[in-house]
């Protein structure tokens, strides 16, 4: 990176732009929310208020040097309810989350093309149309996106005149032709780009994805190239500064924790014609984000049969910096999933990943694909307790769970009905379809499924193989003693835990037994899943993912048939569970592409930990490349990697059950961290201090 | 190799899969236990005894008894009882006996990964060339997977040479070219292992050199250069390998009951001479 990059990453990094940010009075907010009410406004014209309140009320900050403009000064949104009148709608409505439009990926590529002012036209023609039709309500609806057009202009108008007051002639010129037209530059489109994600924010909906940035935005890169307006380095550095922007003002969105934004970005993938779309600006997304160390954008990368190794190696080069990131995404796997799933070809081709691994399809996608999650260690749960006393033999027991997974799945879907989704007007002029519809995409689109995660799907899987060997096959542990034994959380019968917990068949170890445990369990859920309806006409899609459930899932169940003993945590998404020693990764990948994951098409990675000294060199990193390969050529969905950190082996410190499986390369060997003593594991600790 | 005796057996510690340092590809690497050297710096000290040995994690112990309670002998022999006891799972015991039937099953689970990849098998140690039966017959059995061995070179020169010609890859470790300081530093002396590395360097069979560098024991220039003297004809010779002393060398001595007292200054930093190797066209690499 050069100068002036370091320069605005420091910037940014020490906060310092937080100083524009205003101090706007709760009040003042809470007022807002009142005043509508007290207009007695239809939520469509308060969802239109709240974002012209949002964007006059913003303040244009122009930071040092920067070319990418568009900093946040508001750091809290007013509700466009009362709280009364919210927990009202709450009565009568399920509500995901914070009742908004989230999650979804926005077409922006069209807009940026054509820009605001051909926008407007159109929804101007929708709006005669719908008046012939004496549609009032889409006419409503039209007007409100031609408010927010309006709205997000005039903010422009006001940036391009702080532009001149500062001296910014570059950037006022620029903002004279962009948004009102369509980008004709790299540099505009992605700060087109910008304006779109910032009234997006501006207009309330979060979780706001950047999707295949690499395809929408490539031919205003080679255009530049082409014809030298742009040579690599200087549009190098503007992507650069491009990525920071997601950085600045990444705490101001709402979501679990710090990072969890949803700012995911999505490189490669095959295109609408099934050939590998892999560009040069792909990798020089996977070069910036490596030089920036930044946690967004989160970079996914989309791969394939055709996908060589070197694109991999990028991948591991990326990983290596302990990010978390690029998650790899299967094309063979996930697009006959999403076919399945009723996806048209052309869109499945084009998915891309929502806030975490879920997958979507962009402009056309107003699934929720993660409004509700299945415990799997629940229903395990609860079928040893009701069922297994009573069952005669395995198979009789695994249609007990088959049954409880059916009336699980009945009791969570029947909760989601009636749902109420804030209008946003001007997300839905990013969304297809909604103009020409007179239709707020909160009502819906062209996809309107909802993604159910599987959690404790490892835990669930290590119970059953245990009951399976112990109570069927060898009879040496009776029905009764399980259910005794978890109900005291082993307290009493200490040898029965040391055999389930540590001589029990393990999920991960490539051990058919138990592995085909998995498959059966996991086919059993898409099966069932298939048979319910969601009330927008979509359907449900099974997932492996487990976002925060792993931990709250906990809470709803006493200790597990695998030795899990009660309030230790189930494993984060598709992997295998914490407290099991495994033979190793090649093992892991053998056992978790077994079952048919085309079926639990939601999204949902397996997620590997390898220390991250098993990336020292180049041939290492093609080691983990292979193996991330390989995975996907024996039909994994998806894949996460973390080369393990400083902070995570101090955790395995503390609680070296949890880390069993952590390798850390000492000495010309490798060997598992929570193996070594105390003085050893300390030095690795300030060894991992210098490595990152 | 005559005819295959799968039932024969050996002793094993480990097996690691996903080994990225110590061969083409992605490999599973095995460890077997027992070697004829005693080096001061070795790092897996379980590796040097041919039998089963009790391993004790005592940082953590709480000293609750229960492993006490259940043995009933006054020397150790590695029963295991008190394994299983240790809520805290501090003790285990290291080392499997195992016919080569059922090691090479393991080894072979998961071999299209391995193959796919152009990887293959790893022998390591302990002495791979000190159960040579064990060895050739599960080589028999592992092929046509690729394999590597990893050795001291410390082997009678007919079980040394067949080894060469039934493997893919070599890795042998030059310790010291000065006789005496090996057999200080190791309990041997090196002449029949640089017997055995004449031998390899006259062989059509791909090797690695490997030098652990110790600290004032054998980091000098002088013996680099000796060292590339040997090899600098070598046919095969893919490249050095340089491996710097790590201070966490000694991590598992207090689990075998055993003192870690190197006679060397282990937090000197070690000379680093790859120049030399380069000098003869020699490929070379730190680790």
């Amino acid at each position: 990176m050069n100068l002036k990059i370091e320069s605005l990453l420091n910037y940014v990094l020490q906060k310092k732009h937080h100083q524009f940010r205003q101090s706007i009075d709760n009040k003042v907010v809470n007022d807002f929310s009142v005043s509508l009410k007290n207009q007695k406004l239809t939520d469509i014209r308060r969802a239109q208020k709240r974002l012209t309140w949002v964007l006059e009320n913003e303040i244009p900050v122009i930071l040092p040097e920067e070319r990418i403009i568009f900093t946040k000064t508001i750091q809290k949104l007013p509700e466009i309810y009362t709280p009364e009148e919210w927990a009202q709608i709450k009565k009568n409505h399920y509500i995901h989350e914070l009742g908004r439009v989230c999650n979804i990926n926005s077409n922006y590529s069209y807009t940026i093309e054509v820009g605001l002012e051909q926008r407007r036209k159109e929804v101007l023609h929708a709006i005669d149309i719908q008046s012939a039709k004496r549609n009032n309500e889409g006419i409503e609806f039209l007007k409100a996106v031609l408010q927010s057009i309006d709205d997000v202009e005039k903010l422009t108008d006001r940036y391009a005149e702080e532009a001149l007051k500062t001296g910014r002639e570059d950037i006022f010129n620029m903002l004279k032709r962009i948004p009102r037209y369509g980008a004709k530059s790299f540099h505009e489109a992605l700060q087109f780009f910008r304006i779109l994600h910032f009234s997006l924010w501006a207009n309330g909906n979060y979780h706001n994805t950047v999707g295949r940035f690499d395809q929408y935005m490539f031919k205003y890169l080679k255009n530049d190239l082409d014809s030298n307006v742009l040579d690599i380095d200087s549009a190098f550095e503007l992507l650069e500064e491009f990525f920071i922007s997601f950085n600045k003002d990444s705490d101001l969105y709402p979501g679990m924790q710090q990072g969890d934004n949803g700012q995911s970005l999505v490189l490669g993938g095959v295109d609408a014609n099934g050939d590998d779309s892999f560009n040069i600006l792909s990798e020089m997304c996977l070069k910036a984000s490596l030089e920036l160390n930044l946690i967004d954008p989160k970079i996914n990368l989309r791969v394939n049969k055709n996908t060589n190794i070197e694109k991999y190696d990028l991948g591991t080069e990326l990983t290596k910096k302990g990010l978390g990131f690029p998650q790899y995404s299967n094309d063979e796997i996930v697009i006959p999933g999403l076919l399945s799933k009723g996806y048209d070809l052309a869109d499945a081709r084009n998915y891309v990943v929502a806030a975490c691994w879920e997958f979507i399809i962009p402009g056309y996608g107003m699934d929720i694909p993660n409004i509700a999650a299945l415990s799997f260690a629940k229903i395990i749960d609860v079928s040893i307790k009701k069922h297994l006393e009573l069952s005669k033999d395995f198979d009789t027991f695994m249609k007990k769970v088959n049954h409880e997974i059916q009336n699980e799945l009945k009791l969570i879907t029947a909760t989601l009905k009636n749902i109420y989704i804030e209008p946003a007007p001007f997300q839905s002029l990013l969304m297809n379809g909604c103009i020409e519809n007179a239709q707020d995409i909160s009502f819906g689109a062209k996809y309107n499924n909802y993604g159910i995660h599987g959690t404790g799907i490892a835990t669930a899987v290590d119970s059953l193989a245990a009951i399976k060997k112990y109570v069927y096959d060898e009879q040496s542990v009776s029905a009764k003693e399980i259910i005794n034994a978890i109900e005291n959380n082993f307290e009493d019968n200490y040898d029965l835990w040391v055999k389930l917990r540590y001589y029990a068949p393990k999920m991960g170890n490539d051990d058919d037994y138990v592995d085909n445990i998995a498959v059966k369990l996991l086919d059993d859920f898409s099966e069932i899943v298939t048979k319910f309806k969601n009330e927008r006409g979509g359907c449900f899609r099974p997932g492996a993912g487990t976002a925060m459930y792993y931990l709250w899932h906990v809470k709803d169940i006493n200790a597990s048939a695998d030795g899990r003993k009660k309030g230790e945590p189930l494993s984060a998404n598709f992997s295998p569970s914490l407290n099991v020693k495994l033979d190793g990764p090649i093992s892991i990948i053998k056992s978790f592409s077994k079952p048919d994951m085309k079926k639990i098409m939601n999204g949902g990675p397996l997620t590997l930990e390898l220390h991250d000294t098993v990336f020292r060199n180049p041939e290492s990193i093609r080691k983990v490349s292979t193996l991330v390969k390989s995975y996907m050529d024996m039909g994994g969905h998806q894949l996460q990697i973390n080369a393990v950190n400083r902070e995570q082996l101090i955790q395995a410190k503390k609680n070296p059950e949890l880390h069993k499986n952590l390798i850390v390369r000492v000495w010309g060997w490798s060997g598992y961290f929570v193996e070594l003593e105390e003085q050893y594991q300390d030095h690795i600790i300030q060894r991992a201090e210098l490595i990152i | 190799m005559h005819e295959r005796l799968v039932e024969v057996k050996g002793i094993i510690f480990n097996i690691e899969e996903f080994a990225v340092h110590d061969g083409p590809g992605i490999r599973k690497l095995v460890f077997f236990k027992g070697c004829p050297l005693h080096c001061m710096w070795c790092h897996n000290p379980e590796g040097i005894s041919f039998n089963r040995e009790l391993m004790i994690r005592f940082d953590a112990c709480t000293g609750c008894g229960k492993c006490s309670d259940v043995c009933v002998n006054d020397e150790c022999i590695t029963c295991g009882n008190c394994v299983d006891v240790c809520a805290l799972r501090l003790r285990k015991i290291c080392g499997q006996e195992i016919e080569v039937k059922e090691l090479a099953k393991k080894l072979l689970k998961g071999k299209e990964v391995l193959i796919n990849s152009g990887g293959g098998i790893t022998i390591s140690g302990g002495e791979p060339l000190a159960q040579p039966a064990f060895l050739f017959n599960l080589i028999q059995e592992l092929k046509p997977v690729n394999i590597a061995i990893e050795t001291s070179g410390y082997a009678k020169n007919e079980v040394f040479q067949t080894m060469v010609s039934e493997t893919d890859l070599v890795f042998m470790d030059i310790k010291h070219t000065d006789p005496l300081i090996h057999k200080k530093y190791t309990g041997v002396n090196n002449h029949l292992i640089i017997e055995n590395l004449q031998f390899l360097c006259k062989s059509d069979t791909d090797f690695h050199v490997r030098i652990p560098l110790i600290p004032g024991v054998n980091d000098t220039l002088d013996n680099m250069e000796k060292t590339a003297l040997l090899i600098r004809d070598a046919k095969h010779l893919k490249r050095v390998e340089l491996l710097p002393y790590h201070r966490t060398a000694g991590a598992k001595y207090s689990m075998l009951g055993k003192k870690y007292s190197p006679d060397f200054n282990i937090n000197k930093n070690v000379n680093i001479y790859v120049d030399v190797f380069k000098e003869y066209n020699i490929n070379v690499t730190v680790l």
